[in-house]
């Protein structure tokens, strides 16, 4: 014990604030509300597709300001089903591959940190391997209000037609982007990602996709038991570096997530409707101070 | 060939105006009412007749396009409580006056049958957005009279719909909107090249 003590000043010093984040405590998540949110497979549904309203009938909602998690949030698994099996929007089904997930989720924060846990059953995979290196993936997208459209769809505003992965599209580099997103005007989405392999990346969308610059991210830490994930981000307020989103108390932000389970890459992924994340405010998912 | 007294005093005109000298008021009221049963009851015969299915398909224009897609599964053909809503359900209003008014100007389709305007599915194709269009503004402009025959935003229970429904239905009632608006190709295909303002 008195070891520790001498250590704790020593270590401050050698490492420097940098490593203060890791001192960061996670919150009792018992006492921490859970909001249940269904990731679904969303095949081919980019946002060209979304606001085309002879593709997709919301569209004429989406005009008059309706947000796609208004309309479907409780239909999510049977979409995602759909799409899954092929009977719709998806021209090369993955067979066996779940429609849905349902995700616990969770946020708090402690003044200093924001703390966020997923929590999740891993579905039965065992489809060819597209990211070998990864059985799974997830990553949250924030937007402080600025993206034109995030309020009502999400990461969606960044789903384009003409990338990666898209039927058609062979340009493998070319990855999400925000339409008239610009990183000095602060139009993009703040991007974190965790890997199983143990990848940690802080970066953002905005003209581009960048998994990089990011000061936000202290921890991403994921855990597997039995079939159950655990996925616990630590993303200090403040964040700090290029295209972090400096999040504040009393305000809600536009947030979104997504899971690439059973190896998968690009857009072969399970995504969450748009919602709002606010702090100490009324929102969607609120991660109230511990 | 000498004309009759009668013909010789102002033609036929007159003697249909003149009362009969043979004929009681009696007999020729009842044989004017069996008659005038008759002749309602054959026009309508005619009219209904016109409203089948069977009549619409007898046309290949419709059996081969627009028919072929409704029957291919759409809530209107099958759906889990059985009730079909046929072509005339949803293309001729049910009341009398409306009725009248969209048979009569039917009889253009038959002048386009005899042109053979969509004749072939390359013609029905290159035209298709046209007619489309046409019935979306007929619909639109009778308030989707059809729609309303069977379904109203008034007697709907928007509790029990799915949420999109009822999303939906909501803002349509807010926003004093008709079923067509946003119920386009609900038992057709919708036009490949339809604009997206509609």
């Amino acid at each position: 014990m008195r070891m520790a003590r001498l250590l704790f000043p020593v270590t401050m010093l050698v490492c420097g604030p940098a490593s203060v984040p890791a001192l960061a405590a996670a919150p009792d998540w018992s006492k921490v509300p859970v909001r249940s949110i269904t990731v679904f497979y969303p095949g081919v549904s980019p946002l060209e597709w979304a606001t085309k309203g002879t593709e997709h009938g919301g569209a004429r909602a989406m005009r008059k300001g309706e947000t796609c998690a208004g309309c479907h949030d409780e239909e999510a698994a049977d979409m995602g089903q759909k799409m899954a099996s092929g009977q719709k929007l998806e021209p090369v089904p993955i067979p066996g591959k779940a429609g849905s997930i349902p995700v616990a989720v969770q946020a708090a924060h402690d003044g200093t940190n924001l703390y966020l846990r997923f929590v999740w059953k891993e579905p039965p995979g065992g489809a060819a391997k597209m990211d070998k290196d990864n059985a799974v993936k997830l990553a949250f997208m924030l937007d402080d209000n600025r993206v034109a459209g995030a309020s009502l769809s999400g990461c969606w505003q960044a789903c384009h037609v003409d990338i990666r992965s898209m039927p058609g599209v062979t340009d493998d580099r070319k990855t999400k982007y925000v339409t008239d997103g610009n990183l000095a005007n602060g139009v993009f989405y703040d991007l974190v990602q965790w890997s199983s392999k143990g990848m940690k990346a802080d970066g953002y969308v905005a003209e581009r996709r960048v998994m990089e610059g990011g000061k936000g991210l202290v921890d991403a830490a994921g855990t597997k038991k039995g079939d159950e994930w655990t996925v616990v981000f630590t993303r200090r307020l403040a964040g700090g570096g290029t295209g972090d989103v400096q999040l504040a108390a009393g305000k809600t932000y536009n947030f979104g997530f997504a899971i690439h389970d059973d190896y998968t890459a690009g857009r072969f992924h399970h995504v969450s409707l748009g919602y709002t994340l606010g702090l100490d405010a009324t929102a969607d998912i609120t991660a109230a101070k511990q | 060939m000498s004309k009759g007294p009668d013909e010789e005093r102002g033609g036929w005109w007159r003697r249909l105006l003149r009362p009969s000298p043979r004929w009681s008021l009696l007999t020729l009221l009842v044989v004017g009412f069996i008659a005038g049963v008759l002749f309602w009851g054959g026009f309508h015969t005619v009219i209904e007749a016109t409203n089948t299915e069977q009549f619409c398909i007898s046309c290949h224009e419709m059996r081969d396009n627009v028919y072929a897609e409704y029957a291919q599964n759409t809530i209107h053909y099958t759906n889990r409580t059985g009730v079909r809503a046929v072509c005339s359900d949803c293309h001729v209003p049910k009341e009398w006056g409306p009725k009248m008014l969209r048979k009569m100007a039917a009889t253009k389709e038959l002048y386009g049958k005899i042109t053979g305007s969509i004749e072939t599915r390359e013609k029905f194709l290159a035209r298709r957005l046209e007619l489309a269009q046409r019935e979306w503004r007929r619909m639109k402009a009778n308030d989707s009279l059809e729609c309303r025959n069977c379904h109203t935003l008034a007697s709907m229970d928007v509790s029990k719909q799915k949420p999109r429904a009822r999303r939906s239905h909501e803002m349509a009632v807010r926003d004093g909107e008709t079923c067509i608006d946003c119920h386009k190709g609900t038992s057709h295909q919708l036009p490949e090249n339809m604009p997206e303002e509609e």
